[in-house]
């Protein structure tokens, strides 16, 4: 019992990473990225790839981030010249390429097959150690994260942020550059989306293309609306009861054993569509929204 | 076969598939420039028509009748997510609506799933040799679906051009206010909208399965290439969408060959970004008419 608790307690501080992410980029910019899922493949891969060559799993996450960051910056320069609905498209488009990187460059990613054998931290503790220093791993980074959110969101950097997202042309108007802020902005996401990626990967041990679909976006999108966008309390308690809700839905099975493992996967699946409808009709601001503006 | 014989095949095919993409960028369009919002959803109404051509096609004995029942159905479907979801986000920021969009999406692929599986259908039409026209190789299926296709769109635009509705909905599509004022009832005009989508939706829906297969990711990979010709049309032209269609199926199969066929979604995304950053109005837009 205590090891499946502590292996929900990581998914869901994977998914708290990638919550941050886009909260990071939606809620204090308002620059939408529905191409998530592709700086997290990206993060996968690059720690994947450098581990299973014999880097220390350290710098593989490290890499991840600048790796993360640095396929941002192509597209923040281009975001900053477009309306949020085009970044949207272009980000979606982003991350069907990347998948489709994934799957056709076998001598880089092994295609369909996957890349594996990635090694997992700890490995000489045994099974219970070694997941629960695993989430203190996963713990840590979230509060470097929500640190960097706070510093962002708190400081004079942070106000510059909220007024880029409420009234950029006021901003253009005291002669602050939006457009350098909002690429800083993407970049730092970005890596915290490659982060959430190489742990995944590290925690599992194991990389496909199939892993890196658009649902992992839209999840992290629906927990970050239900939980209240441009909050970290919102990203995080979102998050939480996300995962809490699909864990959840495993024991539905218990109830009703008629219902199939495939069948339960499209029942998921289509719970992400409905509360994602259900969360922009009824509770824009979130659960614990910023009731306060707008 | 000489490289001018395969030339002309690509050009074939690729203005084929063109059409069905132009028809997916016309629904695409005809929302934004009349509901202002980007539909994500179009792809999966788009399938949800395929399935139930398909289902009732199977049922009926005949194409025809599965056609028609798709067309109806699909509009069904596509008023019912305006009146449930789409008519309440009206008046927020359409990014709201784009990521309610998505929801719907989501909802409708994966309760479709749930009853019918993820394994492939086809239609059950006869397999006829292609014919060979000096070395054009020229499938049947590929002319039916070329006819119907431009016949749909012809159709479209007769309705848009010459009917007091496509009046109607060509002025809220300018000036929703005005248009009101005018004494147009936008609620008849927006439920005739997306009556229109479900059908437009449905039918290329129908003609991707009988070009290829019916599963349910169909509607979704062609929300890139529908989002790719209509950025390419100026985002609120649906001539433009149409042409943008073309040009994209062109693109597709010419550049197939040279970048490999896995990679033909990647060439939709390059010609989105280069579009963007060149034209952010698209080839038929009006500069920064975008709300």
């Amino acid at each position: 019992m205590t090891s499946y608790l502590l292996a929900i307690a990581i998914q869901v501080g994977i998914l708290m990473i990638l919550t941050l992410s886009l909260s990071i980029q939606y809620g204090m910019t308002g620059l939408i990225n529905f191409g998530l899922v592709a700086f997290y493949a990206l993060g996968a891969y690059a720690s994947g790839l450098l581990t299973v060559a014999g880097w220390p799993i350290a710098a593989g996450i490290g890499v991840a981030a600048l790796v993360g960051s640095l396929a941002s910056l192509p597209l923040g320069f281009i975001a900053v010249r477009l309306k949020a609905e085009y970044l949207a498209i272009v980000t979606l488009g982003f991350a069907e390429l990347v998948r489709l990187v994934a799957l056709n460059e076998q001598w880089l990613t092994r295609g369909t097959t996957g890349l594996g054998g990635i090694p997992r931290p700890f490995q000489d503790q045994p099974p219970i150690v070694q997941a629960a220093l695993f989430l203190a791993v996963v713990v840590f980074l979230i509060v470097v994260f929500v640190l960097v959110s706070r510093r962002l969101t708190v400081s004079p950097y942070g106000r510059i942020l909220a007024s880029i997202r409420d009234n950029e042309a006021a901003v253009n108007a005291i002669g602050k550059n939006p457009s350098r802020f909002k690429i800083q902005i993407f970049a730092i996401g970005s890596a915290a989306g490659a982060v959430a990626g190489a742990l995944q990967a590290h925690y599992i041990g194991y990389v496909s293309p199939d892993q890196f679909v658009a649902h992992v976006t839209f999840m992290a999108w629906m927990a970050m609306i239900l939980g209240g966008t441009g909050r970290v309390s919102g990203a995080l308690i979102g998050a939480f009861v996300i995962m809490l809700f699909f864990e959840g839905s495993r024991f539905l099975r218990d109830v009703m054993p008629w219902i199939s493992e495939v069948e339960m996967a499209s029942v998921r699946l289509a719970a992400v569509g409905l509360l994602l409808i259900l969360a922009t009709l009824y509770r824009p601001q979130g659960i614990v929204g910023d009731y306060s503006s707008r | 076969m000489s490289s001018g014989q395969w030339i002309a095949n690509q050009v074939l095919n690729g203005l084929v598939e063109g059409l069905v993409v132009a028809l997916v960028a016309l629904a695409i369009t005809l929302v934004y420039a009349i509901a202002r919002f980007s539909n994500a959803a179009t792809g999966d109404y788009l399938t949800f028509g395929a399935y139930v051509t398909k289902g009732a096609a199977t049922w009926t004995g005949s194409l025809a009748a599965g056609f028609v029942a798709g067309m109806v159905a699909t509009a069904l479907l596509s008023v019912f997510f305006y009146g449930w979801v789409f008519r309440r986000l009206l008046q927020r920021s359409h990014v709201i609506a784009l990521v309610a969009s998505i929801g719907v999406a989501f909802f409708i692929r994966h309760t479709m799933t749930l009853f019918t599986g993820h394994e492939p259908f086809v239609f059950d039409v006869p397999i006829v040799r292609a014919w060979n026209i000096n070395g054009l190789l020229l499938q049947p299926t590929d002319v039916a679906v070329a006819v119907a296709g431009v016949a749909s769109l012809g159709l479209v635009f007769a309705l848009l051009h010459f009917t007091a509705l496509g009046r109607h909905m060509r002025a809220v599509a300018d000036n929703v206010d005005l248009a009101r004022s005018s004494g147009i009832d936008t609620d008849r005009v927006m439920i005739a909208l997306w009556l229109l989508i479900g059908a437009i939706a449905a039918i290329a829906g129908t003609l991707v399965g009988l070009k290829s297969v019916i599963h349910p990711e169909m509607g979704w990979d062609l929300l890139l290439p529908g989002f790719a010709a209509a950025i390419l049309g100026g985002f609120a032209s649906p001539i433009g969408a149409v042409v943008g269609g073309l040009v994209i199926g062109l693109t597709h199969e010419l550049a197939a060959p040279f970048v490999g066929y896995s990679y033909k979604l990647a060439v939709s995304f390059l010609i989105i970004l280069a579009f963007l950053l060149w034209r952010p109005g698209g080839l038929f837009g009006r500069v920064e008419e975008v709300r």
